[in-house]
Formats: structure tokens, sequence, C-alpha cells
């Protein structure tokens, strides 16, 4: 690489690296797995380095990203949803917008979600984790936890649930004070 | 507002991914007309890849007490174009931290001219960029990690350092067996040791083991290779990538406990003062010091120097070297050579610190300064001999001059062909004093800094300063020629 193209890898590093749990995070909120948003988090890396000379220095990188980022997500969709159950397009477009605008929010939502799994305990805590490790078994999990698959689930949903409402009250608590 | 029970239950099934078509019909209707519902959606999804990197860390944190049986993410479906979409790729598939996460991975121990980390300051999982110097990082697990500038990495846990440039050297206790560095190429997993990686700005990276073993994973993991102590790898995707160890290419933690004493007690300010001393000597030839804009021709790398922030050209192939044409075609009576170098310990014949072009029996007096297999220094110049009793064909040193261990180290030697004496100094001490039979005046002219013109040959490491003076400098003058410029105290 010639020295202006590693400066420009380099500053395309920074901005990405920065950026790119929030981009994880809003390709999540539009594909169905989360294995699908790692897949297609990959595929946008690569795209955005393609087209980074595009972006125009001082920019806001993150709101750039997300605008390839979807156009990477609509063309995925079109493309899967032949054989996968997706969500509609006008849909998808339709949170895409509105979670981009909510980002700053949803960032720290994200964020407080370690104060949260702080509260609950050792046991389910190793539980949420196991059952979040990339291509954990749900069957297996559940079985070494002495439950069965439906019935995990609804565990889950419901740790889910509680995580999310502690996480809006740690909020609520840091936006009083 | 309390959350719609049914949506939610719709939700959850769908990012489970046991959602059946009629749900996802439901889904679709409630998200299209609903914002409170698209709202809820978007919370719980945000949710669940919040937990997905929170579990990345989590494994991290687990791979700790065993070997480095860490689960991979899915492989990537792409070829990785080049090296930089090779980096997005590590980045995108490395587990994730996200920004606001409070825990603290790394607190800085100490630091050499690094000043954007001060010592004490917690790491959690910024990005950080350091241009000068060096700086020692304690993980929470105990490992010693020093990253040396121009560097940018970010520590993704305790047990993981993204290294995306820089070199860095780590010292692993048993609790943070696991430890990983993933650079742009692959990734170096610890296995209780004693390592080094440098990652160069567009090359593969490298990882040099000093103790233990290591295991790399070049990116795309198709295979897996176990480095031990002494050896040395290129991570590249294609196989066969063992290199020659480099020794002294990293600064590891003793050293860097040196370098800071020496900056706190004013060394730079000495050095420079006697480099600008010494560009007013009337016999002064050459006085390389590689700070100005424009460095001499040749195939090298530029690293840092002694000095946070300055420069050296570093040499790593057989066959780089560095031009330069000082001294004229006039005969040199009497001549002083002394470098700054960090040299790596090789196994190769002769590492060549000065040739000049050529070797050739009607020019007398042709200059060749190198360091032998056995590390110790050699003069050679065209047409001398040494005198009777000597066994040697040529002067040589009689210490070996590189340390075990990379360290900054100062050569000299002094020549007189009126004395008919060559006299060796390591580090401003006097070594030994070899005399010559024939002593023709020195002749300099065109010549290569790390190789020789006629045959390649071999330097491994960085040339710091490089002084060539047209008179006999004396024990004092070289003594605190090295006091002057050594940057550990």
């Amino acid at each position: 690489m010639s020295p202006a193209e590693n400066e420009r890898h380099h500053r395309f590093l920074r901005s990405f690296t920065a950026q790119e749990p929030a981009i994880r995070a809003y390709v999540r909120r539009l594909v169905p797995s989360r294995a699908d948003a790692d897949d297609v988090t990959q595929e946008i890396a690569v795209v955005l380095w393609e087209k980074f000379s595009q972006f125009r220095e001082g920019a806001d990188f993150r709101a750039w990203a997300f605008g390839v980022a979807r156009m990477e997500v609509l063309g995925w969709l079109r493309d899967k949803g032949r054989d996968r159950l997706v969500l509609s397009e006008d849909v998808v477009e339709l949170i895409a917008e509105e979670s981009s605008r909510d980002e700053p929010h949803l960032h720290r939502q994200r964020a407080a979600l370690e104060a949260c799994m702080a509260k609950v305990t050792p046991d389910q805590r190793d539980l949420i984790m196991k059952a979040y490790q990339p291509e954990s078994s749900i069957q297996e999990v559940a079985g070494a936890s002495g439950r069965t698959v439906a019935g995990f689930y609804q565990w889950l949903h419901r740790m889910r649930r509680l995580l999310l409402d502690c996480v809006k009250r740690e909020l609520g608590r840091e936006g009083s004070s | 507002m309390k959350p719609d029970a049914a949506l939610e239950s719709l939700i959850q099934r769908y990012l489970d991914g046991v959602a059946t078509a009629q749900d996802l019909g439901e889904l679709n209707g409630h998200l299209r007309s609903d914002a409170a519902a698209r709202s809820q959606f978007t919370e719980m999804l945000n949710l669940d890849s919040a937990l997905a990197a929170n579990a990345a860390g989590w494994l991290a944190d687990q791979a700790g007490a065993s070997a480095p049986q860490r689960v991979q993410r899915r492989p990537l479906v792409l070829p990785a174009r080049w090296l930089a979409a090779a980096a997005c790729l590590a980045l995108a598939g490395a587990a994730w931290w996200w920004q606001g996460t409070n825990a603290v991975f790394a607190t800085v121990h100490k630091g050499a001219g690094a000043e954007e980390l001060a010592v004490g300051m917690p790491l959690r999982g910024e990005v950080h960029e350091i241009k000068n110097g060096a700086v020692e990082f304690i993980t929470s697990r105990g490992a010693r990690i020093v990253v040396e500038a121009p560097a940018l990495f970010q520590f993704e846990s305790a047990q993981r350092l993204h290294l995306m440039r820089g070199r860095v050297a780590a010292e692993v206790p048993p609790a943070a067996k696991g430890f990983t560095v993933i650079t742009p190429t692959g990734n170096a997993v610890d296995l209780g040791t004693k390592f080094g990686v440098d990652v160069p700005v567009g090359r593969a990276a490298e990882i040099h083991v000093f103790q233990g073993e290591v295991i790399a994973q070049p990116s795309g993991g198709r295979q897996r290779q176990s480095v031990r102590g002494g050896q040395a790898v290129t991570l590249q995707s294609t196989p066969g990538g063992e290199r020659e160890f480099r020794s002294a290419a990293f600064i590891r933690s003793d050293e860097l406990t040196a370098l800071s004493a020496g900056l706190v007690a004013g060394q730079r300010a000495r050095a420079e003062t006697g480099v600008s001393l010494l560009r007013h000597d009337p016999a002064l030839i050459a006085l390389l010091d590689f700070q100005s804009g424009v460095l001499p021709p040749g195939t090298y790398r530029v690293v840092q120097g002694r000095w946070p922030g300055s420069h050296a050209p570093e040499f790593v192939n057989t066959g780089d070297h560095m031009k330069i044409d000082v001294g004229g075609e006039r005969e040199w009576p009497q001549l002083s050579l002394a470098a700054w170098v960090r040299l790596d310990r090789l196994g190769a014949p002769y590492q060549s610190l000065y040739h000049t072009d050529g070797w050739a029996g009607d020019k007398p007096g042709q200059v060749h300064w190198i360091i032998n297999h056995d590390t110790t220094m050699r003069l050679a110049l065209q047409g001398n001999t040494v005198a009777p009793g000597t066994h040697d064909r040529f002067p040589d040193s009689r210490t070996p001059v590189l340390p075990e261990q990379g360290r900054w180290v100062h050569l000299a030697v002094v020549y007189d062909s009126v004395a008919h004496t060559v006299r060796f100094y390591l580090n401003g001490r006097f070594d030994r004093e070899v005399r010559q039979e024939t002593a023709f005046p020195a002749r300099l002219g065109p010549a290569q800094i790390g190789n020789w013109n006629q045959q390649d040959r071999k330097l491994s490491g960085r040339v710091g300063e490089l002084l060539i003076l047209g008179r006999a400098m004396n024990d004092d003058e070289v003594r605190a020629l090295h006091a002057a410029g050594t940057p550990y105290l």
C-alpha cells in the first residue's frame, strides 16, 4: 500500500472500530438471527472499506455506515427471503429508519445491560451466556439446565423481559439524577 | 407503558428463530401499523445484540483457565480480498465488546514518551493510538503487555488485545493463559509464554516467541501452528510462514523501565547536545541520525529509534540496505566509526554495518565494518594485514557485541594507519586493540549500510545513528559519546 493508502486505511479502521458495535446492533434489528447479523456485518465491513473513498472527511461515519448497511441488508433479505422467514421489506425499511434515529438511546440501553447482568444470580447469568454462545445448541443448554426446550425458551423470554425492564429503570434513574 | 404480552411473545419467538409463517404475518401486521410495537420490537432486538456482545466477552474471560479452546464464529463466507479487507473481517468477526462497558481490562503500568496514556489510566474497550514511545499495561489477569509506537490497538477483554498496527511484547502468567493478540492477518494465542507480535503497515503480522509456546492462527482459520521459544512465523494464509527469529525487534518490560528512567533523567536533551557538538567537529565526515525529512535511498523500513517519535531505518530481509556516499576520493589516515544499533542475534555469517562498494586490490583502504557469526565486531580494510602473532585474518573485537535480548548498543571502532592500530569499543568501554602490519589509509566513497553491493549480506535490526569521523577518537571521547547518547539509565 502507498503511504496515502495506509493513511486512509488507518482512518477507516479507527472509524470502523469505534462504530462496529453500533453497526452490528443496527443490522441485528433488521435480520432474523444473530448469526445472520454476524455474516451480514462481515460483508458490510468489506463494502464500507471499498466505498470509503466516497466518504467525505468530517462527515458522520455512523450515519454513512448505517446507510450502506441498510442497502446491504435489504439486498440480503431479498436474496434470503425466498427460502427463509424474514420480515417484509416495507417493515424493515420502517425499522431501519426509526432505529437509526433512535441509536443514541439504544446505545445507552446496550451500555446499561452490564449493570443489569450484575443483578441476576450467577447461575442465571451463566445460563444466559451459554445460550448466547455462537453455535450453542439450545437443546443441550436446556437439557443441562434440567428444562425442556419449550420450558427453556419461556425462561429465556422472562429473563430478557426482566433485563429490558431493568435497563429502562437504570436509564430512568440516570435521567432523574 | 406495559408491553403487549401477545406481541412480546411473537417478537421473542421471531428472535429465537422459532416463529412460524403465521407468526411472521402477524408480526409484520403489528409492526407496519403500530409505532409502539416497532419500539418494543427494536428494544428487544437491541437487547439481543447487547447480550450477544456480553456473551463474547464472557467466553473470552472463561478461556483463560484451560487451553485456547475458543469457540470460533462462523467461518467467513467471503474471500479476503486484500489485507485491508482482512483487517475489517477480523474486526467484524472478533468477540465483541460495546462502548459503554465498565469493566477495566488493563491498566497503564509504566511508559516512556507515550503521552496519550498516563500511568494508572484504566483501559476499557476504547481504541487507542500511540504515536511515540512505548507503554506497558498490566491486564486484570496479570499479563504484562508492552506496546511500541506507532501503534493502534484496543483491548476487547482482559484476554484479547486487538492490534491493528504496532509491536507488542507480552509476558503471560499462568492465570492469563489463553491471552490472544488479534491482528489483521490472524491471531496469536498464548499457551503460557513470553512472545512478541509485529503488525507492520500493509504487511502480514509476525509472531516471535521468546519462551514457551504460542498457537498461530492465520485468518481464515484453516491451519493452526505451534510456535516455540526461539521460533517465529509470519501470519499468512499460505503455509510455510516460518521466518528468522528477531530477538531485538521488541521492547520488553525491563527495557522499558530503563528507557523511562533515561527519559526522566534528560538523556534525550543530552544526546541532542552531543549530536550538535559533533556537527561542529572539523574532522566530521558524516553524522546520520535519520531525523531529517529526507532519508538516504535504499530498501528498508522506517521505525522508531532510541527516542520516542524518532526515526531509525530497520533492515529485515537479506539485501535490505541504505546507500550513502561520504568521504569522497580522499584518503583518511585516521578514522572513527560509531553507531547506535539494535540488532538480532542471527545465524547469518556476517551482518553488514557499513560496506564500501566493491573490495578491489587496486583500491587499498576500502572499509568493511561487520558483525561476525559469533557476534564479535570486525573492521577490515582492503590490503591491510594483521601483525604477526595474531591468529585472525582480520581485526575482531574480543567481546560479543549483541545482547541476548534486544537492546540498543553503542559500537565504535577507531582506526589509525599511522599508529597501525584498530581499537574496538562496546558501549563506550574499550574492548581490544589489534595491531596491523600493513595499514593503508582508509578509503570511503559509495557504500551501503545493511548490505554489501558485491554479494548480499544481511543486517537484521535498526540503526539509530551512524558517526564517521576523519580522526582517531580517544578512550575518553568514546566513553563520553556513549554516555551522552544512551537512552537508558
